[in-house]
């Protein structure tokens, strides 16, 4: 027994793995820890770098793999108590569906462990799973307790099948995910690029969390010249930190949480983009940034509290 | 900013491996890239029946050391091995880092040549040849390697007694090792059981003598901290030859810090602090608190808030 007065928060993050860069749980672990979790890091595959490199090289774990080390391993011979389960990048149908299984079947025993939940399938308009991880994707948000999905946009249209372009589409995209979701308690868009916005040069990211009331809110964020890979794996993570960890001693709301999570995010997206055009000529088109400067942001990790981007702004439902 | 490979074991609950170098090597400002040679659900500490998952295969790992290395060709400042779980997989690992090495010689390359302890082989017995090759190889490849006592007499070739044949036997390794740290040294050889002593060696110069205190514990993971930290603080030596940093006063700072991590561990046990080998639930509570440990890994500059270990000299 572990005396009260030292608790740590722990985590089991099952994701990618990636040996140079920081994508999937190499984007969440360093943030996690740095920020007083005590992570258990399950990698659904080993590459040698992410996909948004010309090579790269590694493989899979089999499902059987996985399923045997957290069901036998860690929840079976371990008997380990999660205060949060992270899941992202499952490699397969098969995977997705036994993992989520498992990790489903935690959370309906044990209400004190929240899953958050990154339905990863594909970004930009591109699917990045096989086709059918959609429907089993659809199946899960369905039938198990959620603490918090985080899609991205184009996750959003295919969970809800709607495409999204205006402030109403988004608005109405919210409204279908809770009817068909109602078990999720909260979701939050990382990344919607509305009409109404475009000339503004700002995308947003909006939330909505149904036990607290029937409006969303949503930031609107500047936007950088440039794309980064590893950035909504980083939003989940410092998330689930913020929702979770009680640094506060009082749960914080959704809408405080993403406030805060932006200002970390976007801050280390800004120092990121600086450290890579750092005397580069200057440019018109948007560089693309494959990889996060995470240990170059330590003093931006570890703020606490940490200041929040701004207001949002709310819709009623 | 410095970026290093780490080719050793990963856990995925506890910390030994990669978990416990990676975390405090990236509060020091590294950027880490860790090959995991294994993905295992705990440490083989908590029973065999309760070790989960697989070791990377030969050509698995073959695939992830070529790809990396041709797409980062000159990225890493440093390179780290440790814990490999077959022959096969040491000399895939000290192949690809030789061949780095050779294209890169101004970089670092820490060897942990992980084979036992305590006259115990933990690794099968054809692993031995293969870390003899990289350690005694005439090419210079390796900079610094952390055996304990039992791993040094494998690579040195025979039993080491007294003083005088420790010092022998340091002699021979750094005619192709340039810094040698000996983890654990047989008490015997000293005057006192109630310590550790620690040996620390740069070639051309006489060999550091430190005495720690002896935590009676079973804390698995602690050599692996030691590794990256000493990677750490003997790459501010090697890298920079006009530095003020002196070899004893980093070895010893890095003794510092694994007392204090060992302490804050200790804090986190509920009195008991030696865990029956194979239970799993005492295990559990037995493994390094590297996360809650995180303020501990910086140099200490001020030598009032730290112990000075260092015994005498060989």
């Amino acid at each position: 027994m572990t005396s009260t007065l030292h608790t740590t928060k722990k985590v089991l993050s099952i994701q990618s793995h990636v040996i140079h860069g920081y994508v999937g749980n190499k984007a969440a672990t360093f943030p996690l820890q740095y920020r007083g979790w005590d992570v258990d890091v399950l990698n659904t595959v080993q590459f040698s770098n992410h996909p948004g490199y010309a090579h790269f090289t590694g493989f899979k774990f089999s499902t059987e793999e996985l399923v045997d080390i957290v069901e036998k391993g860690l929840v079976g011979a371990l008997g380990i108590k999660y205060d949060a389960v992270l899941s992202g990048y499952l490699p397969n149908v098969q995977a997705l569906q036994k993992v989520a299984g498992i990790v489903g079947q935690l959370c309906e025993d044990d209400e004190n462990v929240k899953w958050v939940l990154d339905p990863v399938l594909g970004d930009n308009g591109r699917l990045y799973v096989d086709e059918k991880c959609v429907a089993v994707y659809r199946n899960i948000l369905q039938n198990f307790r959620i603490f918090l999905a985080t899609p991205n946009q184009f996750e959003m249209e295919l969970l809800v099948g709607m495409s999204i372009h205006t402030l109403d589409d988004a608005k109405r995209a919210f409204e279908l995910f809770h009817e068909k979701y109602p078990r999720v308690a909260r979701v939050v868009v990382t990344s919607l690029e509305l009409s109404e916005f475009s000339n503004d040069n700002v995308y947003v990211v909006a939330g909505f969390d149904s036990s607290l009331s029937n409006e969303i809110f949503f930031y609107k964020i500047p936007k950088i010249n440039a794309t980064f890979s590893g950035s909504g794996d980083l939003i989940s993570a410092m998330l689930t930190d913020s929702l979770l960890n009680d640094h506060g001693h009082t749960q914080q709301t959704l809408s405080t949480s993403l406030g805060q999570v932006l200002w970390l995010v976007t801050s280390i997206l800004q120092r990121t983009y600086d450290l890579n055009v750092a005397g580069q000529d200057p440019h018109d088109s948007a560089i693309r940034i494959k990889d996060l400067k995470l240990i170059q942001c330590r003093d931006i990790l570890k703020q606490d509290p940490v200041p929040t981007i701004g207001k949002p702004e709310t819709i009623k439902l | 900013m410095p970026r290093l490979l780490a080719t050793q074991s990963h856990v995925v609950h506890g910390y030994v491996g990669n978990k416990a170098a990676t975390f405090p090597l990236q509060c020091l400002g590294w950027d880490v890239d860790c090959c995991n040679s294994v993905q295992f659900s705990n440490h083989t500490g908590y029973g065999l029946d309760k070790v989960f998952g697989t070791v990377t295969n030969e050509a698995d790992l073959k695939e992830l050391l070529s790809g990396l290395f041709d797409n980062f060709p000159r990225d890493y400042q440093a390179l780290l091995s440790g814990y490999l779980p077959n022959k096969s997989s040491v000399r895939c690992m000290g192949t690809y880092y030789a061949k780095f090495k050779e294209e890169n010689p101004e970089i670092i390359w820490l060897m942990d040549p992980v084979m036992g302890d305590e006259g115990q082989l933990y690794v099968s017995e054809d692993v031995i040849p293969e870390y003899r090759k990289l350690a005694l190889s005439p090419r210079q490849l390796v900079d610094i390697i952390t055996p304990n006592q039992f791993e040094l007499e494998i690579l040195y070739g025979e039993r080491i007694k007294t003083k005088e044949h420790l010092k022998k036997a340091l002699e021979k390794l750094h005619r192709t090792i340039p810094v040698i740290i000996v983890t654990s040294c047989d008490c015997k050889m000293f005057d006192d059981q109630e310590f550790i002593y620690c040996v620390a060696s740069m070639k051309g110069k006489r060999p550091i003598v430190y005495r720690v205190p002896f935590i009676d514990s079973y804390f698995t993971g602690v050599g692996d901290l030691f590794s990256a930290l000493l990677l750490d603080r003997v790459y501010e030596i090697l890298s920079n030859p006009t530095t003020t940093l002196r070899f004893e006063d980093q070895v010893n700072n890095v003794l510092n810090v694994i007392q204090k991590v060992l302490k804050i561990t200790r804090s986190y046990t509920s009195g008991k602090i030696k865990a029956k080998m194979g239970s799993a639930l005492e295990m559990k509570e037995m493994e390094l608190r590297i996360v809650e440990s995180r303020d501990k890994y910086e140099t200490i500059s001020s030598s009032v808030h730290q112990a000075n270990y260092i015994y005498a000299r060989l």
